[in-house]
């Protein structure tokens, strides 16, 4: 018989949990090994001398305090979890899916913008010497050819930049009724400029 | 959390409400129904983990361990297993993370100075004519001292598979899931720890 099967046999042995066919094959062996018997009786009295002085039951000492402190690290643990903040993370997890989006709203709204916003010229008041400034100028910017846009987002910070590059100031000296090519506008930007002071 | 006056623990005796009931409401994330299931499943936590690292202190800190990894793994428990079946298998995970942290779960460094381990070989042959009957050597007062320290030399291993099988009454299969081993392997364990403690406290008799 190998050795692991004697060992199977002695254990329910001990703890009574021998089949019947077990029990012969267990009667076999004893008969074998006039000491074995003997040997599993004190395996046996040990087994039953642990159950008897080991309690399977010990409270922790200060067990109200025990209890307070496991109920205060729980109630952490739902606070950490609550639905409100769960909503929040997952709308978080899906910020950065709007970056983009972002990014390319800003640019198309520069450029419609630009284009229903009011002429971008100096207004000047009927009847007054021309040239004279009666209204504070805004500074206007026009898409260059490099228009590019960069979305920064950090999200240990909890924040995002978009950056749009290549932008640029339209000078004051600029006459849209006589443009040519010689100004720093695109060739289509100055067309279409030039076509709304036709 | 459940809304008061829900929670199985509110009303009913703690008693009358089955393990199963606050598991349920637990895996609702009722928190009153944990502080009863933790009532009632404290101490064999404790006892268990105390009787494996022997030490009070950390005893306690492990078991608020355990029932904080319980509380956050209860929504995941399907109950295939008994409930204290899957608690002493939290149990042990969080002994054997902690042994080792600290790199004394070889056998015998717990306790190293207390026997003499040349007399305490697992597979020694022992010869019962020569040494007294264990239930006589266990016949005095300190009979659980002389088996807590015969305990604290056995390996880790060991030491556990004692602990589920006689002091907290497991059968081999749910052992086995605990330890997270073979039934083969249980047995083979808990035949040599069984012998190895029957010559640790015959010797010990022995030098009386």
């Amino acid at each position: 018989m190998k050795k692991e099967k004697t060992e199977e046999l002695f254990v329910k042995w001990i703890d009574g949990q021998l089949t019947s066919e077990e029990e012969v094959q267990v009667v076999s062996l004893l008969q074998e090994n006039e000491t074995l018997e003997g040997e599993l009786q004190e395996m046996k009295s040990v087994s039953g001398s642990v159950t008897e002085e080991i309690p399977a039951s010990v409270d922790p000492p200060y067990c109200d305090f025990f209890n307070s402190q496991l109920m205060r690290k729980v109630d952490l643990e739902i606070q950490s979890r609550t639905p409100s903040e769960m909503r929040g993370r997952q709308a978080k997890s899906f910020r950065w899916a709007w970056a983009p989006v972002g990014a390319l709203a800003l640019v198309l709204s520069f450029f419609a913008g630009h284009r229903i916003s009011r002429p971008a010229t100096v207004t000047v008041a009927q009847g007054q010497e021309e040239g004279r400034l009666i209204q504070f100028l805004p500074t206007v910017y026009f898409a260059g050819e490099s228009l590019e846009a960069e979305v920064i987002a950090d999200s240990d910070g909890d924040v995002s930049a978009i950056f749009v590059h290549g932008l640029a100031a339209i000078r004051d000296d600029i006459d849209f009724a006589t443009v040519t090519t010689s100004t720093e506008l695109p060739k289509s930007y100055a067309r279409s400029e030039a076509r709304r002071f036709d | 959390m459940a809304p008061a006056g829900t929670s199985p623990a509110a009303g009913a005796g703690d008693d009358e409400i089955s393990d199963h009931e606050l598991i349920e409401a637990c895996q609702k994330r009722d928190a009153k129904a944990f502080e009863t299931l933790v009532i009632r499943h404290r101490g064999k936590v404790y006892a268990m983990v105390q009787n494996m690292i022997k030490n009070e202190a950390d005893a306690w800190d492990l078991s608020q361990e355990v029932f904080l990894k319980v509380w956050k793994a209860l929504p995941k428990f399907e109950a295939r297993a008994k409930f204290s079946t899957w608690l002493y298998r939290i149990t042990h995970n969080v002994v054997y993370d902690w042994l080792r942290k600290r790199k004394i779960e070889s056998a015998g460094e717990l306790d190293d100075g207390i026997l003499n381990e040349s007399d305490i070989a697992a597979g020694a042959r022992t010869t019962p004519t020569k040494i007294a009957r264990p239930d006589d050597a266990l016949a005095n007062s300190e009979l659980g001292k002389r088996i807590n320290i015969a305990l604290a030399t056995l390996n880790t291993e060991h030491r556990e598979t004692i602990l589920l099988r006689e002091v907290q009454g497991l059968d081999y299969k749910e052992i086995a899931k605990v330890m997270g081993c073979s039934l083969g392997t249980v047995m083979s364990r808990l035949y040599y720890a069984r012998k190895k403690l029957k010559t640790l406290l015959c010797n010990e008799k022995g030098k009386d």
